[in-house]
């Protein structure tokens, strides 16, 4: 199915964005906020795994139902998972478009990866010290 | 010991009244700040000492190897990218204007991915903003627009707007109207007066027709504007008129979405059109505790608030070609140095592809996503925390943090001046 994607801040994240290799801020910037209706519609209990699919790549993020985000549209908190599918370009203006990406959602049994794999998939070195 | 009048270093609110409880050295004990402020005072989990990227391990160097390597890499770059600046006071942003003239560098800032389409606004039309006391003490009514400050700014609510006593409002809590502009429901949307629910994308549709009502053109609207109905639009714009004192604060659900500049552009005029009827203001709620000073001192340095170009040999600036994003996607640095901030878990995914393929020094207290791309990371004290410096609030009021504990770590000023000094020293050579 297909979803606007927007991103944004959240108190969790907010509270966790010192500590970027924590578990929480993993958890808190992979999970995909979603109305029920269409968790439903995608046969989705919350925290199910989804793979969510940008312009320029796909992510495995959790989905949770929230009564904030209307049907067809789903909530990503700021964060390098949103960020993994995101698109590059601004419109000359230095802005992507970081809350108005359309994306394809669809269940699936892989599990989201940590902040560290998905920096190494794109040439960086773990620090886990 | 508790330090009491402590500056938080989290969001544009700087709020300066926290007291901090300090028992060996350690922060123990955080209270009025929000969970926000609270969790980044009570921070640990620093970085030790300097790291360097050796092959596939790190390896542990001196602050004296790191400052040489990054100096180093600057100085041999040809158009090194220096992003970031937010997360650091004010002096230290000189010294790194200074630095990027020095290489002819590309100096940017992270406003370029929050609140820089609302600064290419203010550039077209100005900026009819007030402080935030002015608000507290005066505003009648106050519109959040594509912000969440609940989530965001946690105590914006308390000190100046819904929670906060106003000395011109004999009952500010009755007095004070809130109105709630957004496409999600949010937890600020809750505690609202009026909640204004739009489809995504519709807000420069709301603002032109909220334009129209206030010009008495009401016949001109249509039934429904993105999802939100006439007789709303005119209740809204009814409010805004009736009001003594309005204030509008947007957030990045204006900037960053479709639209972008031209989404402020009019809410600005909105406003102007409103100070045709009764006083009222528009300002933005900035992110990062000091990402209003990094505008201001590229400014004062440079003429240009962010995404400053100096491989010319002078000031350019051209935001789409000179802002980070565009230069790291299209190839266009081939250094970078970060300071304060994390583009690593902000950025799209083109750009960090290039961040592993060039070298990248990183002054940042804790390890982080940008990390795993640096060649060096230099550990510095925490502005607010372990440095004191200048910040500017989001009204644009400067603020000197406060040292609320004494460590071995260098502040960014510190650091960074050490750097220019040896890059100044090899360029006389």
């Amino acid at each position: 199915m297909t979803f606007l994607m927007i991103t944004g801040r959240t108190v969790t994240q907010g509270v966790t964005v010192e500590n970027k290799t924590s578990a929480e801020y993993a958890a808190e910037t992979s999970t995909c906020f979603m109305h029920e209706f269409d968790m439903l519609e995608l046969g989705l209990d919350d925290r199910d795994t989804v793979r969510v699919t940008g312009p320029c790549g796909e992510v495995v993020m959790r989905a949770c139902a929230s009564p904030e985000v209307e049907m067809g549209t789903v909530f990503v908190p700021y964060g390098p998972y949103a960020n993994h599918i995101v698109a590059a370009g601004t419109r000359s203006t230095g802005m992507p478009d970081f809350k108005s990406h359309e994306v394809e959602i669809e269940p699936t049994d892989e599990e989201p990866k940590t902040v560290h794999e998905l920096m190494v998939d794109l040439g960086g070195l773990a620090y886990d010290r | 010991m508790i330090v009491k009048d402590a500056v938080c270093p989290f969001c544009g609110c700087l709020c300066d009244d926290i007291e901090v409880e300090v028992e060996e050295n350690r922060v123990v004990a955080v209270t009025n700040a929000c969970e926000l402020g609270t969790t980044k005072f009570m921070g640990e989990k620093r970085m030790k000492n300097p790291i360097l990227r050796d092959g596939d391990r790190w390896k542990d160097i001196t602050y004296d190897e790191a400052i040489r390597y990054a100096a180093d890499m600057l100085l041999e770059a040809e158009r090194p990218l220096l992003y970031g600046w937010s997360g650091t006071h004010g002096e230290a942003q000189c010294v790194g204007v200074h630095m990027a003239e020095l290489v002819r560098g590309v100096i940017d800032n992270t406003s370029s991915v929050c609140h820089g389409p609302s600064i290419l606004a203010i550039q077209e039309v100005g900026h009819p903003g007030c402080t935030l006391g002015v608000v507290k003490n005066r505003a009648d009514l106050v519109i959040y627009w594509g912000s969440n400050p609940i989530d965001a700014h946690p105590r914006h609510l308390s000190r100046y707007t819904r929670y906060a006593e106003g000395f011109f409002l004999e009952n500010a809590f009755r007095d004070r109207k809130v109105i709630v502009v957004d496409i999600r429901k949010t937890e600020t949307a809750n505690i609202a007066d009026e909640f204004v629910q739009i489809k995504p994308g519709g807000d420069y549709a709301v603002l032109s027709a909220l334009r129209a009502i206030v010009q008495g053109k009401t016949d001109t609207i249509p039934r429904t504007v993105a999802g939100v109905t006439r007789e709303q639009l005119v209740r809204v714009a009814t409010l805004c008129k009736a009001a003594k004192f309005g204030a509008v604060y947007f957030g990045l659900g204006l900037t960053m979405t479709q639209g972008k500049y031209k989404n402020i552009r009019n809410a600005i005029e909105l406003v102007s059109e409103l100070s045709r009827h009764t006083k009222f203001t528009i300002s933005a709620m900035r992110g990062h505790y000091n990402v209003y000073g990094s505008n201001e001192v590229n400014t004062w340095m440079t003429g240009y608030p962010f995404g400053i170009d100096f491989s010319r040999g002078i000031a350019f600036y051209n935001p789409g070609e000179t802002t980070a994003v565009d230069i790291l996607a299209r190839k266009a640095c081939d250094a970078a140095l970060i300071v304060g901030s994390d583009p690593a878990a902000h950025f799209p995914r083109k750009c960090l592809e290039h961040l592993a393929d060039i070298p990248v020094v990183q002054l940042d207290p804790y390890p982080n996503a940008t990390t795993a791309f640096c060649n060096v990371q230099i550990p510095v004290a925490v502005t607010g925390i372990d440095a004191e410096g200048t910040a500017y609030r989001m009204d644009g009021v400067p603020i000197r943090t406060r040292k609320v504990l004494s460590t071995d770590y260098p502040s960014d000023r510190e650091v960074l001046s050490r750097m220019y000094a040896l890059m100044q020293e090899a360029l006389e050579r």
